[in-house]
């Protein structure tokens, strides 16, 4: 059963239909607790996008040698191997950013995203299939961590990436982990919102 | 059952397959790891003493590296230190050994590269090599003495002692009268939000100032902290507090002891106790150092 999707098309679906965090609603826990900054986000992003695309291939790379059985373990292994290589290489490389993110990083393991996309097209789909999906996958995270830090970021602190933009600080619960609720929730309505007037238009 | 004996070798492959690839990445990036700490606990050093990216330490200023070594040699245990020559190094050092009361018992050369010398391993190898074989060696901990066109301004002290879960290592910076300069929390394992707080400014900059004499004795108290000594101590140097005001509220609670931490006594203590142990034991340690030092000549660059 392989996908019909084009390349472009597997990429465009992580990011718009099946984002992983306004669609999906998968891996809230990230969304809400460390979403505060635009760059936050950013470096979030790039990492799952890296052990996504890794474990995504591996997967599918090895999907016949996988017991049905035993699928979930070996999913968490792979998971967590292509964690703790990102986690090496950036306490080795970058320094500076492992010292903010380290800790975030280690969480990635338990990120439902990532599993979830193995359980449902990794595991059946071809390597080349499974790396554009991977690929559309941590951008779809990457652009909902972003777009929410964007918005937390500048309501909370009045800044864009460190910048100050506004000079004030309009609300500054924003960047308290409970207004990621209202943040996600308010995002998702928005998106929602555009999807449908969207639709609306080109019915019309 | 073949399903089971399936399960177990696809499993134990995946996991060799995972062990491989993660020890290959250890290997390979391990040399930058221990490079970038290294190069952060420079940097820690010399902020301790003041020094930063905007503010570069003068050429005058010299950090020498003292390391202590624990020398069993027929059933007795000595202190080795290894010091650095006087004038230029290039490696050349000097082992002392001094037995547990103090006296001395001899001295040899050494000579390292510089990379030798950073490296712990290489480092116990050569000066094993240098007492032979009769004697074992543990290498115990490292001292900084910092000096100043010469003099002696300075001490860091480098410690590692048991936290609430595990070990808290720190830098300590002493000035020459062994009054602390500034403490640094390298690596700890502290309740986040708890324990953890002790990296924080109002608790380990509490430190700052306290005497030797004060250090002796110091406890930890469970009153609150008082608003204004809160204040001097989170004041960043250019902030809403001046300079000379905050010297004096932290002149004002110098001999005061430490106020524990809210929900993190325990932490707070073990911090208290560690950094109290570190002080007396160099403080004592030193004056048997310098003695023996000027006994026998020994040419040292502090």
């Amino acid at each position: 059963m392989a996908t019909d999707k084009t390349n472009l098309q597997l990429i465009a679906n992580g990011i718009l239909n099946e984002n992983p965090i306004f669609r999906l609603v998968l891996s809230m826990c990230p969304a809400v607790g460390i979403s505060t900054t635009v760059m936050n986000g950013f470096m979030l992003g790039i990492a799952v996008l890296f052990v996504q695309v890794f474990s995504s291939c591996t997967i599918s790379l090895f999907k016949n040698k996988i017991h049905p059985r035993i699928r979930i373990p070996t999913y968490t292994l792979t998971i967590a191997t292509w964690v703790t290589v990102i986690d090496m290489v950036l306490a080795a490389y970058l320094p500076e950013a492992y010292a903010k993110m380290g800790i975030f990083i280690k969480l990635i393991v338990a990120f439902a995203i990532i599993t979830m996309r193995l359980e449902m097209f990794a595991c059946k789909e071809t390597v080349n299939a499974s790396f554009f999906d991977g690929i559309g996958m941590g951008l779809g995270f990457m652009f909902g961590m972003m777009s929410l830090g964007f918005v937390r970021e500048l309501l909370g602190q009045g800044t864009i990436l460190g910048y100050d933009i506004l000079g004030f600080k309009p609300l500054l619960f924003f960047v308290l982990p409970f207004a990621g609720f209202f943040c996600v929730g308010l995002m998702m309505a928005f998106f929602n919102y555009i999807e449908l007037a969207y639709k609306r238009g080109k019915r019309a | 059952m073949k399903d089971i004996l399936t399960i177990i070798w696809r499993l134990t492959v995946a996991c060799l397959l995972a062990a491989i690839v993660m020890g290959g990445t250890f290997v390979f990036t391990n040399k930058a790891k221990k490079e970038n700490a290294l190069k952060n606990e420079q940097r820690v050093m010399l902020g301790l003493l003041g020094y930063s990216k905007l503010n570069p330490a003068p050429a005058t200023v010299a950090l020498h590296e003292v390391y202590r070594y624990v020398v069993s040699e027929g059933g007795r245990q000595a202190m080795g230190y290894l010091l650095p020559a006087k004038d230029g190094g290039h490696g050349a050092c000097t082992l002392v050994t001094i037995d547990l009361d103090g006296k001395f018992l001899r001295q040899s050369q050494v000579t390292l590269a510089a990379d030798q010398l950073a490296d712990t391993v290489a480092r116990t190898a050569a000066v094993q090599a240098a007492l032979g074989q009769g004697a074992t060696l543990r290498y115990a901990d490292q001292t900084v003495v910092v000096t100043r066109d010469g003099k002696r301004v300075a001490y860091l002290l480098p410690g590692k002692f048991p936290g609430f879960k595990t070990f808290i290592s720190v830098i300590l910076a002493l000035d020459q009268k062994f009054t602390i300069l500034g403490l640094e929390i390298m690596e700890h394992e502290e309740d986040p939000g708890l324990g953890g707080e002790i990296v924080q400014k109002y608790f380990k900059n509490q430190f700052k100032g306290k005497g030797i004499e004060t250090m002796k004795k110091i406890e930890v108290v469970k009153t609150p902290l008082p608003a204004d000594y809160l204040k001097a101590l989170e004041a960043e140097p250019g902030g809403g507090l001046g300079a000379d005001e905050v010297a004096k509220i932290q002149a004002q609670y110098q001999d005061k002891d430490i106020y524990a931490l809210t929900g993190a006594t325990i932490s707070s203590r073990s911090l208290t106790n560690g950094v109290k142990g570190i002080v007396q034991k160099f403080a004592y340690r030193l004056a048997i150092l310098d003695r023996v030092v000027q006994e026998q000549k020994i040419s040292v660059p502090f």
